[in-house]
């Protein structure tokens, strides 16, 4: 046994290394989301899931690991097996904000992610009979009652809970930020007008968009399911900001297995029913593929923590 | 006048006390964490709930001295049977659970199975019994195991040992 | 309609509703396996059927998963679920006294009926009922949560102190870990382990049931008293407890529906206010806790009731109204098929087909939770104690690992376990700590938005006293616990002729 098992080890060593891999996957693949089963990390999973067995013949096996805000799967993710079929979701800007926060057991260095497969864009909405009836209402009416404009969002140091900190200081107006617990629940405090409006996703505008309107995305162009909303950017802000998901491996994982993920993850989304499927909920596409991690988490930790130390986050 | 204080001492509720002096501390520890916490959101309501549960406490100890009473859940207060069994039991299951990441949840599963059978068997052990119940043990550890991991699909820990 | 009844009527949403409530009732009565879980793992399965056929299914297991709790609570202290808690407070008792039969079968009448009621409420009064889940903010959360923990006045016999002392070690044990809303890290102490926090289900598991095993491994008594040879289901006895007190039935019913359709709160409030009110309400309130039948039908026809109460704002809002319903949302959501009122105008044959299928399901729960039920008790009773407590112990172990895949969470079971036994000995009982450990949560996310929203408003007493709904549920806290003091001192006035 043990020889055979040392033999099969010389020969992947002799042998190159991505034909070792070629046929990667050759197991179902285990694909851990950080979070309880049925919020948008899932769902995006699920979506990824269904394809994934047409086109590479493996079962995406989805589990949660629940805790902390997802500091708790994080944390674990590079005691798991390196050998690519142990794969997590991960999430921007937790794994950004989060560990500058306290210790939550892990860094974002820490974190090897491998793809970065969209975003869900954040957004202001109102109901539909709110009296802003555009961005600049909303503004004018924060000018005139600072701190009375309530928002309701998902969490604190959230995509959505920054969005609220960078746009207050753009629009130099003081607005007031209570956190629910996820978007469901912050939905439902707009929707029974318990808060004037909420920062929250397009995906929101997808889910209630017979009882809510958006009064613009932060996004580079506006949304192809919402052609009549406008982005932050055409109304003079420089907006563009959201709830980034990808998916990262522990740290042992041979450098050949993650650029076959990749290139798998990335297969997953060209195909243009998973585009179709995607965008109908909301979401928005992203590729930032294993070689341009690295630089797209740079740039993003400089944006976060500048305002997570406005929100009073972080110190 | 000594006497009257031991007799009043005897029938006052000593570990109920005992537990409230505890959470009193407990309380002060959470109490002393929160000066980290910076947000509001955050500290408002485990120090409203810390400092009620101080009060609570003081004003329990204080009406025991006053009125001191055993009253309530007195069944629950009789400690009868195996000490050391009860202990086994416990050990038994942290002592698995901690091994699990090593051992894997089968290996650890059946040890845990089997010790706390041991520990809960009142019959003498017949031979049949011998066969029975190791064997009926063995095939619940492993029925639920592939319950849960085959059906249910969890990720139950294999163990670095096996790997 | 008709067609819709039809439709679900096929044979193969019959089977699969049949199937449903098996597999849901097994994995229900297994600590730590939570329906949740249940329909998670089903999903895969669901992408290949039409949508319909996918929430039957998913319906039928939620629903059987939620009566299946109503065993582990009954015969072993158990709660699987949130939702079960209080049918554990008489189901033990009646379990202990050698009424374990009667109590599963009573469990299975009154869930049967909560899960219609739920349905039906669903079928004809969805829309306009999903804007009462609206009209909660957070101040009426917390008044709800708050609610809950008056339940507290009533279980701790003897010393309210202690109680309330219960109560408040379970508040501070929920806020440890990261901060649902601030997101701040709490009470960890730099360990990496309780940055999870106490999960509400194994904490469940360790402070019930591990108490009943160190006790049960102490000396060689029975776990159960065993009075009568187990035959029969006593339906005829359960039957007849039943009808003479069906208004606790149906006003327990809905009261799970009202309190299911709170997105977030309905599961573990829901059973909680209707043995509340049940209490308050009957005649036996003294019995309550030592195995009063009223009990356990309050809390099981509440507690499946939510089932359908929880649909109304998945379906119509879009909006999950426990944690199943988010995952079955998500399924739908993956199949495109969008919630909103529309779902349930015009063709409306998805939404009324599944609400039929889960009648249907509920129905057939009749005979398979008696059946299953009936088994589940003749095992425990039967099953030797060298046999019975290593089982238990085993399952405690995997259902708390596989709530969140977790060594840490066992252990932390374990010790929850080790200290509810030693509080237990000082006179402090675990419900009350159990209820504050799951209220927690709830309480501090309201009083916190509630706070944010009040201040930034400067009308925060408006905001907490001012609310016509938050008024009426104070009026509801001031009624449950100034209840008992106002009855014991009537009695007083009148001279209780049965004073011993």
């Amino acid at each position: 046994m043990k020889i055979m098992k040392l033999a099969a080890i010389t020969m992947a060593a002799i042998l190159p290394v991505t034909s070792a891999f070629a046929g990667f996957p050759e197991k179902p693949v285990n694909y851990v989301i950080p979070f309880g089963p049925g919020g948008e990390s899932d769902i995006t999973a699920r979506h990824q899931q269904s394809f994934f067995k047409g086109k590479f013949g493996q079962d995406l096996v989805i589990s949660y690991k629940p805790g902390g805000g997802g500091a708790v799967g994080w944390s674990q993710l590079n005691r798991m097996k390196g050998d690519g079929y142990n794969i997590m979701g991960i999430n921007l800007p937790h794994i950004i904000v989060k560990p500058k926060q306290k210790n939550v057991g892990f860094k974002t260095e820490d974190i090897s992610g491998v793809y970065m497969f969209h975003y869900t864009p954040d957004a202001i909405v109102v109901n539909k009979d709110s009296p802003f009836k555009s961005l600049q209402d909303l503004i004018d009416h924060a000018k005139k009652n600072p701190k009375k404009t309530i928002f309701s969002g998902s969490g604190k140091g959230t995509a959505n809970h920054l969005a609220q900190v960078r746009f207050d200081k753009m629009a130099d107006i003081k607005t007031t930020y209570v956190a629910f617990k996820g978007t469901g629940k912050a939905v439902a405090a707009l929707l029974g007008s318990q808060v004037s409006a909420e920062w929250g996703y397009t995906s929101v505008g997808a889910k209630h968009s017979d009882k809510v309107r958006m009064l613009a995305v932060a996004m580079e162009k506006r949304h192809p399911k919402f052609p009549d909303v406008p982005t932050f950017k055409e109304l003079g802000y420089n907006l563009v900001s959201g709830a980034y998901r990808g998916i990262a491996v522990p740290k042992s994982t041979p450098e050949a297995i993650r650029t076959k993920l990749s290139t798998m993850i990335q297969e997953i989304n060209a195909d243009p029913e998973f585009q179709k499927k995607m965008e109908n909920d909301g979401m928005a596409m992203l590729n930032v593929d294993a070689s341009e991690y690295d630089a797209f988490i740079k740039k993003m930790t400089g944006i976060y923590l500048d305002a997570a130390r406005e929100g009073g986050i972080i110190k | 006048m000594k006497i009257d204080a031991i007799t009043k001492l005897e029938k006052a509720d000593i570990s109920g006390m005992l537990v409230a002096i505890i959470l009193i501390l407990v309380a002060v520890l959470a109490l002393w964490d929160t000066t980290e916490m910076t947000d509001a959101d955050s500290f408002v309501f485990p120090r409203a709930i810390a400092i009620s549960m101080i009060s609570f406490c003081i004003l329990f100890i204080v009406t025991q001295m006053i009125y001191p009473s055993i009253e309530g859940n007195d069944e629950a207060r009789v400690v009868g049977g195996s000490t050391t069994r009860r202990i086994g039991l416990v050990l038994a299951m942290v002592v698995s659970s901690l091994l699990m990441p090593w051992l894997g949840f089968l290996v650890s599963g059946v040890l845990a199975f089997g010790s706390i059978m041991m520990l809960a068997m009142y019959d003498e052990w017949t031979l049949s019994r011998r066969l029975l119940f190791p064997f009926a043990g063995i095939v619940i550890v492993i029925g639920f195991y592939f319950m849960f991991a085959e059906l249910l699909l969890v990720p139950l820990p294999v163990g670095t040992l096996f790997e | 309609m008709i067609e819709n009844l039809l439709q679900a009527l096929t044979l193969f949403h019959v089977a699969l509703a049949l199937g449903g409530v098996i597999a849901g009732t097994v994995i229900g009565s297994l600590p730590g396996l939570t329906a949740t879980m249940a329909v998670a793992v089903l999903v895969p399965i669901t992408f290949s059927m039409p949508p319909a056929s996918a929430l039957i299914l998913m319906g039928a297991i939620y629903t059987g998963a939620i009566y299946g709790g109503a065993y582990a609570a009954i015969l072993l202290n158990t709660p699987g679920t949130p939702s079960a808690i209080a049918t554990t407070f008489d189901g033990f008792p009646m379990a202990k006294r050698g009424d374990g039969d009667l109590a599963v079968t009573l469990a299975c009448l009154a869930s049967v009926v909560g899960g219609i009621v739920g349905a039906v409420f669903l079928l004809i009064l969805a829309p306009p009922l999903a804007d009462v889940a609206l009209a909660f903010g957070p101040v009426e959360y917390f008044w709800l949560a708050v609610f809950g923990l008056t339940l507290i006045s009533a279980l701790s016999k003897g010393n309210l102190l202690k109680g309330l002392i219960g109560a408040c070690l379970g508040l501070l044990l929920s806020t440890i870990g990261v901060a649902e809303i601030s997101a701040d890290v709490r009470f960890t102490f730099g360990s990496e382990v309780l940055l999870g926090g106490i999960e509400t289900v194994s904490a469940l598991i360790g402070l019930y049931c591990v108490p009943v095993l160190i006790d049960l491994v102490a000396t060689s008594d029975k776990h159960l008293k065993v009075t009568h040879a187990p035959k029969g289901f006593r339906l005829i006895e359960a039957l007849q407890i039943s009808w003479t007190h069906k208004f606790n039935l149906i006003r327990s019913s809905v009261i799970g529906t009202l309190v299911g359709i709170l997105p977030g709160a309905g599961g573990s409030i829901a059973g909680l206010v209707a043995y509340s009110e049940a209490r308050r309400t009957s005649k036996n309130s003294d019995t309550f806790g030592q195995g009063e039948p009223e009990g356990i039908q309050a809390t099981e026809s509440a507690n499946n009731a939510t089932v359908g109460g929880g649909f109304i704002p998945t379906l119509v809002l879009g909006i999950p109204g426990t944690p199943p319903d988010a995952v079955i949302l998500g399924a739908l959501l993956i199949q495109g098929v969008r919630t909103g009122p529309s779902l349930f105008a015009g063709d409306g044959s998805i939404v009324y087909t599944f609400i039929f299928g889960l009648i249907l399901a509920t129905v057939l729960m009749l005979p398979t939770g008696l059946v299953i039920g009936r088994y589940a008790y003749k095992t425990i009773i039967t099953v030797p104690k060298a046999m019975l407590v290593p089982t238990v112990s085993f399952m405690t172990m995997i259902g708390t690992y596989s709530i969140r895949n977790s060594v840490s969470d066992v252990v932390i079971m374990v010790i929850l376990g080790v200290v509810g036994w030693l509080l237990n000995r000082a006179g402090y009982s675990p419900s009350p700590i159990v209820l504050g450990l799951i209220l927690g949560s709830i309480a501090e996310q309201g009083f916190v938005q509630a706070w944010t929203i009040g201040s930034a408003t400067d009308n925060l007493i408006g905001m907490f006293f001012g609310r016509p709904i938050g008024m009426a549920i104070i009026l509801f806290i001031a009624a449950t616990f100034f209840y008992p003091m106002i009855r014991g001192y009537l009695i007083g006035m009148r001279g209780n002729p049965n004073e011993d």
